[in-house]
């Protein structure tokens, strides 16, 4: 395993072997019913690394990661998330979920309010910013994702390229510790997905934690530190880019390579 | 990497709304010829002709029934115009009834602010004005033609309908771009009305049918009586109309618009105990103990709640506010005045909803803000009602007619409102408790007949209620109003709430929102949206179901008209004329709302798409 080399992408070299780990699972298992989805995963996520989540559909990929800001819950096993133990207490729940941004594949803007008020809802109220210094910071967020000038429109009038980058600032506005992805471009029309993994590459390059759940094989070469293949429910295979496209160990991620690319 | 520059470029070409802009109209659809239009909608084949000319002669037989009916000399009209005053607000006192103006100005000095405020106004075009008014003088026309009238009157109704005709038909050929404002068109209808009342002694028709029409103005017909005041309050609404259009590009607007609505929730409370009741204050009572009382509880309760407000303070601050709600609880089990029982149980709810709200400086204040303003009109409204009216009137109650049939409608809607949300949130919140006794609830009240509970609550509730604390019947009727259209409304919000989704859900809960927070700014906006057509019918029924007072024998509206009137001496057996004009107010208001409902749907809808 490549997991402690100093590893090399776009964003340069950088010294992971002595950064933190922020999210730890030991052993977590999930079920639906009778059904299980997740099956006894463990893996270390440090600090400032991008971390590619790939896999074949019903693999569990979307389950595990929303197991991490508790959008599910898992059943056994341990997450720790930044030092904290997500368990029923709702206090660690809450605190988790300030620390941790989510992106979903379909957006999930909220209809009702302007992209302004989108953006600057959650730090007013959970934060408990001012409001004049939240709507500061959210212009200056839209701005980073490049649509400064929809602040004052609905999620409705915007094109799904621009409504996912609003999810993306809206929550960067927590000023999250890590981002959670979830195939965030696979609702987007091919011309609109360039736009918004842009603005994921910026984000990457910036430094933050980042989790991403893609089919974008493009992204996950050029800018993931590690890439975990999940099959049934398991992680099968942790490598870095290179390792996982050129020489994968198993031959599950070997078939399940042959059949996308 | 310059990621700015790329994308906004980008962006141009996709933003939707760029292209949608210089998108060609559509093609205008064939104007077809009023021979032409006949031919193909309505006799297109022997079996349309025949259906078309069967159904004509069924409608002019009907109308000219109904003509029949309304202008047989039998009829005795002038005892619906001669009780007017009667109908619309019982035995309210003749010296005092400048109150009853000035109530109905304001209202209309609201409404003529507010409708410049949210530009109700839209332009019409005169060609299409013009089709109207043909229609309408053809129609007049038509009804001369068929009505028994005598041949005077036909003539004057005649030329009435024909210059009315006439006049649409010369707007109807006025240019495409020509345009006028709906509110002019609105306000030169109600001036026309208006006018007629200087001009037609209501009351009287007696150029019905009788070879000589005299028209006689008696001293105290309703034109002779509200002819003055009715212009004032015309010139009060369009002069408000106009100061609202002044007003609104001078001040922020939305603040203009909550300050408005706030007004609108609240006047009608002020108008109707303070205006209208007139009360009797006891000036020692008012010193020494109401008085107090707010002071006590805007200051303490300010202090508690800014404290409570603080985002630090934590479990302590959930540990404080429950004991508020027990102290509340307890304090129905000692004797002392309602009014403390009641302010104490309202600042344990703020205190418990006070996290929610919870922030830096400027939002604890206006939070603490919003509680004295809460604590104002609650103070001031209890002891408003606690006091003795100097409006007085045989019955329990200082007003009745129209006007209590307005006033119950007014409460049940401001009040079952919010109790209907409550419902819906407890049916379907995560705790079983609220939801079984939610759940019962709702099913069992609307497993019963209105009229029950309405029966229930005038009978029997005044006997079961403890002793010192009393209900007047129109308090109980109200509540059970309250009781049954929570209910309802209740069901209408949990469709609303069951409409937003999961996604919704997920993404308030990813940005770390508490339950209370995810539900107030996300879920419930959304629900009431998706709730609003429904609600809406919800409301025109609930006005139509206060016909049910007259059941229960309140003095309303339909009861005077069915009961009271018909008993005077010299207006014996004329139930069916005042049950007609009932029916006609009704349906003006129930039409009138389901056509504003449609604008407002409309308007709400514009945030979504
Ligand atoms: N709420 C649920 N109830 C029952 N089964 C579920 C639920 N959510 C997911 N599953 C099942 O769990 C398995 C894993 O689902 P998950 O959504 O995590 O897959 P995924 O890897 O994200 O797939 P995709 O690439 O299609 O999004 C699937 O077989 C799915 O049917
Ligand atoms: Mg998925």
């Amino acid at each position: 395993m490549t997991d402690n080399e100093t590893t090399s992408s776009i964003r340069g070299e950088r010294d992971l072997a002595n950064a933190q780990d922020i999210i730890v699972c030991e052993g977590v298992s999930k079920w639906f019913g009778d059904f299980q989805a997740l099956n006894n995963v463990s893996a270390t996520i440090k600090e400032q690394e991008v971390v590619v989540v790939l896999g074949p559909s019903g693999s569990g990929k979307s389950t595990w990661i929303r197991c991490i800001n508790r959008l599910e819950q898992h059943q056994e096993g341990r997450i720790m998330v930044d030092g904290v133990e997500l368990s029923n207490d709702l206090r660690n729940i809450e605190k988790v979920r300030s620390e941790v941004g989510m992106v979903f594949q379909m957006f999930n803007l909220f209809p009702h309010l302007t992209v302004r008020d989108n953006v600057s809802l959650a730090p007013i109220w959970v934060r408990k910013k001012p409001r004049a210094e939240a709507e500061e910071q959210a212009a200056s967020l839209l701005e980073r994702v490049g649509i400064p000038e929809q602040a004052d429109k609905f999620p409705g009038q915007l094109s799904g390229g621009q409504q996912q980058r609003v999810a993306i600032a809206r929550a960067l506005a927590m000023e999250p510790k890590i981002m959670l992805f979830d195939e965030p471009t696979s609702a987007l029309d091919p011309e609109m997905i360039k736009e918004v993994l842009d603005v994921m590459k910026e984000l990457a390059l910036s430094g933050m934690t980042m989790m991403v759940v893609t089919h974008e094989m493009g992204f996950a070469k050029e800018v993931a530190d590690k890439i975990m293949f999940m099959e049934g429910g398991q992680i099968v295979e942790i490598g870095t880019p290179d390792h996982f496209f050129t020489n994968p160990t198993e031959e599950r991620t070997k078939l399940f390579l042959s059949q996308i690319l | 990497m310059n990621l700015k520059n790329f994308t906004s470029q980008k962006q141009l070409k996709t933003d939707p709304l760029a292209e949608a802009s210089n998108s060609e109209l559509p093609p205008k659809a064939p104007v077809l010829s009023p021979a032409e239009w006949l031919k193909a909608n309505l006799f297109s084949n022997t079996f349309n002709s025949v259906l078309t000319i069967l159904s004509t002669a069924a409608i002019l037989l009907i109308i000219r029934g109904l003509l029949s009916f309304i202008f047989n000399p039998l009829r005795q009209w002038s005892a619906t115009a001669t009780n007017m005053r009667l109908l619309m607000t019982q035995a309210y006192p003749e010296h005092q009834y400048a109150r009853i103006w000035v109530s109905l100005g304001f209202l209309l000095f609201l409404t003529g602010v507010s409708l410049a405020f949210w530009r109700a106004g839209r332009s019409v075009l005169l060609s299409q004005v013009g089709k109207r008014l043909l229609a309408i003088g053809s129609f007049i026309v038509l009804v001369t033609l068929l009505a028994p009238f005598s041949s005077e009157a036909t003539i004057i109704w005649l030329i009435v309908g024909v210059f009315i005709a006439g006049t649409g038909f010369l707007l109807k050929s006025s240019r495409e771009d020509k345009t006028t404002s709906s509110m002019t068109l609105l306000s030169g209808a109600f001036l026309l009305a208006i006018l007629s009342l200087w001009v037609i002694p209501y009351g009287h028709h007696s150029y019905i049918s009788t070879r000589t029409p005299k028209i006689l103005a008696e001293p105290g017909t309703v034109a002779m009586t509200t002819k003055l005041p009715w212009t004032i309050m015309l010139v009060v609404a369009i002069c408000s109309y106009f100061l609202g259009s002044l007003i609104r590009d001078k001040i922020d607007e939305a603040k203009g618009k909550a300050l408005l609505s706030t007004t609108w929730l609240i006047s009608p409370l002020f108008l109707l105990f303070l205006v209208l009741r007139d009360p009797d204050f006891d000036t020692g009572h008012l010193f020494s103990t109401d008085i107090p009382i707010f002071l006590f509880f805007s200051i303490v309760g300010s202090v508690i709640l800014l404290w409570l407000t603080n985002p630090d303070i934590g479990e302590k601050g959930r540990v404080i506010s429950t004991a508020i709600l027990f102290v509340g609880f307890a304090t129905f089990l000692f004797q002392m005045l309602m009014i403390v029982r009641i302010l104490t149980l309202v600042l344990a709810f703020f205190a418990l909803a006070a996290p929610t709200f919870s922030g830096q400086k400027p939002a604890r204040i206006r939070y603490t803000k919003v509680w004295i303003g809460t604590m104002v009109i609650l103070c001031w409204l209890i002891t408003a009602i606690n006091t003795p009216s100097t409006a007085k009137v045989p019955g329990d109650f200082f007003i009745g007619g129209f006007a209590i049939t307005l006033m119950i409608f007014f409460f049940t809607m401001v009040l079952a409102f919010p109790l209907g949300v409550l419902l819906a949130l407890a049916r379907t919140s995560k705790f079983p408790i609220f939801r079984m006794v939610s759940t019962t609830f709702i099913e069992f009240i609307r497993g019963v007949p209105l009229i029950t509970i309405l029966i229930f609550f005038s009978v029997m509730v005044p006997l079961f209620l403890p002793d010192g604390m009393d209900l007047t019947e129109i308090a109980a009727v109200t509540i059970a109003f309250i009781i049954f259209e929570a209910a309802y409304l209740a069901e209408n919000v949990r469709g609303g709430l069951q409409s937003v989704t999961r996604g919704q859900h997920e993404a308030a809960e990813a940005v770390g929102m508490t339950n209370a927070q995810k539900t107030f700014f996300i879920v419930l906006p959304q629900a009431l949206r998706v709730a609003i057509p429904p609600m809406v019918g919800q409301i025109i029924a609930t006005f139509k179901e206060t016909g049910l007072l007259a059941i229960i024998g309140i003095f309303d509206f339909l009861y005077i008209a069915r009961s009271v009137i018909p008993g005077q001496t010299e207006f014996m057996g004329s139930t069916r004329e005042n049950l007609l004009f009932v029916s006609l107010v009704y349906l003006v208001i129930c039409f009138s709302m389901s056509k504003a409902s449609q604008r407002v749907e409309k308007r709400v809808g514009l945030g979504e798409r």
